[in-house]
């Protein structure tokens, strides 16, 4: 990790994205103080996690590999985290019925599908009623169903006014979801900003389809190239100038889409350079 | 500390384990006490030893012969938070450590107190009651009353030993192979070849305090150390143990 410093802002969900291995998740154990940082702080509002008084009523984690008891219920599960912080029984059933686990509260959780647990490690998260949520690839193993659930459940979050910072590797996953992203690579940051600003420094293209589309005659500073079944890109133009120049030469068309918004490009544009730090973990790593 | 404490009861009664560890320390004590009783072991045919009031005391104290299970149990729910990684929810709720650790200790405590209460309450009735059906010296219960104190102090003792154990050794059945080949053949070992070093390794303390003499027919409780001697080898033991698990605990990376 090299110097990472990052906000997540109060009711926005924060997407914080990289590839695997980019350092996402020791980001966030050095934050939590689950993981020593060799150098520096990290910190939250300013202070260190393990300074914060009963801190998961500050700040609700769920991370990857923080497991359950199999034969415990996740009742049980909840219970035993509610009484160390102080936190009413009540609160338990209340969060169960949050993440939709009411049905399976007293089944143990070794018989719980990976969104189960999902969902059950969301509850613990939630317990403490915090002001922040810091969630580690929330949407793994989910069904579509399950993540569908999961974006509505993030808007709500953040809707109540919670900071909200959600990591993941597939960018897709939390695109309809969140408002800002982090992307950080081998443990640098490369991007930090609103989703909107990312796509506009995209480069900006037309698709546009039709029957006789390859006759259209091209200002200066335009460029096509064809992708077959009729259709075809054009760069360096705005969408509505394709559509006048179109109407302008009568040329019919069928489809006219601003492609400026392909997100999983951009993101790997951003994360797979190679990078010195990649390369020396690779010789390193090679057969001795 | 209270929260901490009520938290971790509510882990020990939402699982098996001290159920299960429980019923095994019972059944091994009324094994123990039977075999103690109706059987002679070889070279000793002869001789009726329940005549012997020492004997009878050394039978009632088979209540000790709980610390092994109650070491497990402390390296079990320990080594168990890591194992089935809710060690890091405990950390996320309770970031300074070594509470948890304390907490964990005062409840193992607490249980391994009333454990040994309950077994050593066991094993005098059973004793007496089967006395009762052999020719032998009397049931006393001022015998009886001798050897609680050091019940309650070996196994409570023990129980915060096997925390210990298991948040220095985290993986679980590391943890548990290393206090059983440690208690069941090294210590005998050294034991038998070195016993002026042998004496004052915990398992011997324990048996100084329990006033076993080791539990073997052949072997004499004068060997061993004498009882206060042995309650502070025990608690030191203990302490550096404890404290050992408090430091490398707070240092430990857990991902």
């Amino acid at each position: 990790m090299k110097d990472l410093s990052f906000s997540a802002a109060p009711g926005k969900v924060t997407g914080f994205l990289g590839p695997n291995g980019a350092g996402k998740t020791t980001t966030l154990r050095c934050l939590l103080g689950l993981v020593a940082q060799t150098a520096g702080t990290a910190t939250i509002d300013g202070i260190t996690y393990r300074e914060i008084e009963n801190p998961i009523t500050v700040v609700g984690a769920s991370l990857e590999a923080s497991g359950a008891h199999p034969a415990r219920t996740a009742r049980n599960h909840l219970r035993m985290i509610a009484s160390a912080a102080k936190i009413t029984d009540s609160r338990v059933s209340e969060v169960l019925e949050t993440v939709g686990l009411t049905a399976a509260a007293d089944r143990k959780v070794g018989g719980y599908s990976l969104g189960m647990r999902q969902r059950l490690a969301l509850a613990v998260a939630l317990l403490g009623d915090p002001k922040v949520l810091i969630l580690d690839e929330p949407a793994n193993g989910l069904d579509p169903e399950g993540i569908s659930w999961l974006r509505t459940f993030l808007r709500h979050q953040a809707s109540k006014g919670v900071s909200v910072l959600v990591s993941s590797h597939v960018l897709s996953e939390v695109q309809q979801t969140v408002d800002d992203v982090i992307i950080i690579r081998s443990g640098s940051l490369v991007y930090q900003g609103s989703l909107h600003s990312l796509t506009e420094g995209g480069p900006a293209e037309v698709v546009v389809r039709g029957p006789k589309i390859d006759q259209l005659v091209l200002p200066d500073g335009w460029s096509s190239r064809s992708v077959g079944g009729g259709e075809t890109v054009i760069s360096g133009a705005t969408i509505e100038a394709v559509g006048r120049a179109a109407f302008e030469q009568s040329l019919e068309l069928h489809e006219l889409s601003s492609k400026s918004a392909d997100l999983e490009e951009l993101f790997l544009g951003l994360t797979t350079e190679e990078s010195p730090t990649q390369q020396s973990v690779n010789g390193k790593g090679g057969p001795a | 500390m209270i929260a901490l404490i009520r938290s971790e009861f509510r882990k020990v009664f939402s699982t098996k384990l001290l159920l299960i560890l429980a019923l095994s320390a019972l059944a091994f004590m009324l094994l123990q006490i039977f075999l103690s009783i109706f059987l002679n072991p070889p070279g000793f045919e002869d001789i009726n030893r329940l005549m012997d009031p020492a004997y009878i005391k050394t039978i009632i104290a088979s209540a000790g012969s709980a610390s092994v299970f109650l070491l497990i149990l402390g390296i079990v729910a320990m080594s168990g938070e890591y194992r089935n990684q809710t060690i890091t929810s405990t950390f996320l709720t309770t970031p300074v450590r070594w509470r948890v650790i304390v907490a964990k200790m005062v409840t193992f405590a607490i249980l391994a107190l009333v454990l040994a209460l309950v077994l050593w309450f066991i094993s005098a009735i059973t004793t007496m009651l089967l006395l009762g059906t052999q020719d032998s010296a009397p049931f006393e219960w001022s015998a009886a009353f001798e050897i609680l104190g050091g019940t309650l102090i070996g196994l409570v003792l023990y129980a915060i030993l096997g925390v210990a154990i298991g948040s220095l050794i985290t993986s679980q059945v590391a943890a548990i192979i290393i206090a059983l080949v440690f208690t069941f053949a090294i210590e005998p070992l050294i034991t038998v070849f070195f016993l002026s070093v042998g004496k004052w390794l915990p398992g011997n303390a324990l048996n100084s305090i329990l006033q076993t003499g080791g539990g073997g027919p052949e072997s004499n409780a004068s060997d061993l150390l004498d009882v206060p001697v042995g309650v502070l080898v025990l608690v030191g033991y203990t302490v550096v143990f404890a404290v050992a698990a408090a430091l490398t605990t707070n240092r430990r990376d857990i991902t």
